[in-house]
């Protein structure tokens, strides 16, 4: 890899994980405090399955069109059908641990214009959607921001699950939004210390994997969660208020 | 007939063992609203598991394996009893979520490094139950019944820090950390027998979906005991019948058919039971 290509390959990196870390640090704030921390792996889960639903329909994996059987995954089973394909249990591997490191610009833009629309629409918002984990009950019409919070998480998830896999995506969700949870109540200050944290860990990451020849996605979650490791004991060993 | 029972009898007998321990443990997870807490113990015993291949060479069955196994097992126990005391930000889930999805990444950068891993990361998921021997089979015996004598021995400060936790910690109950020290530890050793023959999915069905039907039908512990065991080894009966007819494999059909019975068990709730 020549200078330029070396610049290219971080470029495209840097700027999807720094896109993505803002929504997700946001949305894992709800899902941390609303105590559903299954869902996000539920529709990590189902995304993979639906990412190898589209292997099996020859779809090329990671591709703009394999997000629709995403779409569609919720009415099968993924193990059992894993189970079925031929060579499934490289997919199962490959759903868990993602391609980040084979991402190209085109896709980049795509998940980057999209989550910029949703970033936008939860900052219009914020008030309906932070008032569903403050003020349970006296939103009027809370369903439907609740369905609108589920679906942004599932956007995403199909989004960012075929290029990043099951585990770095629920990493990118949970990991900086616990570290922020874990020390501060206010939204606007958790999203930017969650994105910080996760933003420099990210990219020690991606150091880390291309420099030491790591493998990339488990290398990302595992800076991460030296990270999160370190917050717990901070918060532990540190004096609580009165 | 013959066949099916010299085939599928050993797998059997493995699943009635883990439904009969899973189950009783499912109740206190519930209670305890910890549902990951298996997931993540499992994911920690398989990255034990995997270092133990890439340090000492050894053998998945060793000894030398399931040593290391359960000293993972009694640190993370530690470290969730303390979190559990100490952290009141966030709930105990989040971080057993946290902690399960960076075992996972573990084990995967440790497969990645050591050539040939991704057969672990197929074997975390799927397990080898159709493989069990004689010998195995004797083996988690052993462990289920130690663990079931020190359960019952202990049943009831494990039941008592199950159920009121933050009563107990404001009275002060002397070592509350201590018996959520224990309870980790002994569901960590049960969980590092089980995954080992059937892979963390079947466990994860084996010890949250009949404690989950038995919870929408009774309150009662022996109770809920009965409709455990019982849908635990109906879906033990039929998944493997189900991988013996149709050719899938033994594991994810028998988590696949304890899913369908808690999908009928709360339809029939829902339809039969007056819940006011």
């Amino acid at each position: 890899m020549n200078g330029y290509e070396i610049l290219k390959f971080f470029s495209v990196q840097i700027v999807l994980i720094a896109v993505v870390l803002i929504l997700h640090t946001y949305i894992g704030l709800h899902i941390i405090r609303r105590t559903l921390i299954f869902s996000d792996l539920v529709l990590d889960q189902f995304a993979a399955f639906g990412a190898m639903v589209g292997v099996a329909l020859g779809i090329e994996y990671g591709t703009a069109t394999s997000y629709l059987p995403a779409l569609i995954a919720v009415l099968f089973g993924a193990l059992l059908l894993g189970d079925k394909l031929c060579g499934g249990g490289t997919y199962v591997k490959k759903t868990l641990a993602g391609s980040m490191l084979w991402v190209t610009w085109p896709l980049v833009v795509v998940t980057a214009v999209t989550y910029i629309v949703l970033i936008i629409f939860h900052f219009l918002f914020r008030d309906k959607f932070i008032s569903l984990v403050e003020r349970p009950g006296t939103n009027p019409n809370e369903r439907l921001w609740d369905f609108l919070l589920f679906t942004t998480q599932g956007i995403i998830t199909v989004l960012i699950v075929p290029i990043a896999g099951v585990l770095l995506a629920y990493a990118f969700l949970m990991i900086p939004a616990t570290i922020a949870a874990l020390f501060t109540r206010r939204w606007l200050l958790a999203v930017f210390v969650g994105w910080l944290i996760g933003f420099l860990a990210c990219v020690s990451g991606v150091c880390a994997s291309y420099f030491l020849n790591l493998p990339y996605g488990p290398t990302l979650v595992l800076s991460l969660g030296i990270c999160f490791v370190f917050a717990v004991l901070i918060r532990c060993f540190r004096r609580q208020p009165a | 007939m013959l066949e099916i029972v010299e085939i599928l009898g050993l797998p059997f007998l493995a699943c009635v063992l883990m439904a009969v321990v899973l189950g009783y443990f499912g109740i206190h997870v519930l209670k305890r609203e910890v549902i990951f807490v298996d997931i993540s113990l499992a994911q920690i015993a398989a990255v034990a598991s995997i270092l133990a291949h890439i340090i000492f060479k050894s053998h998945n069955d060793s000894l030398t394996v399931y040593i290391l196994a359960v000293g993972f097992i009694v640190f993370i126990s530690a470290f969730y009893a303390l979190v559990r005391k100490k952290i009141t930000q966030i709930s105990l889930e989040a971080i057993i979520g946290v902690t399960y999805a960076v075992a996972a990444a573990t084990a995967l950068f440790l497969v990645g490094v050591a050539p040939g891993g991704h057969i672990h990361v197929q074997h975390m998921l799927a397990g080898t139950l159709l493989w069990i021997n004689a010998s195995e089979i004797i083996w988690i015996t052993i462990v289920f019944s130690a663990i079931c004598l020190c359960v019952f021995l202990c049943r009831k400060p494990l039941h008592a820090v199950t159920q009121d936790y933050q009563e107990k910690l404001e009275i002060g109950l002397y070592k509350t950390l201590w018996w959520d020290f224990i309870f980790y530890v002994l569901l960590g050793t049960v969980i590092i027998s089980a995954v080992k023959i059937a892979g963390i999915v079947v466990v994860f069905a084996y010890l949250i979906i009949p404690a989950a039907i038995s919870f929408l039908f009774a309150r009662q512990t022996t109770s809920q005991l009965f409709i455990i065991w019982v849908a635990a080894i109906l879906a033990s009966i039929g998944g493997l019948l189900f991988s013996y007819y149709l050719d899938f494999s033994v594991a994810p059909s028998i988590a696949a058919l304890l899913g369908v019975e808690l999908i009928l068990a709360a339809i029939a709730k829902k339809m039969f039971i007056n819940t006011s």
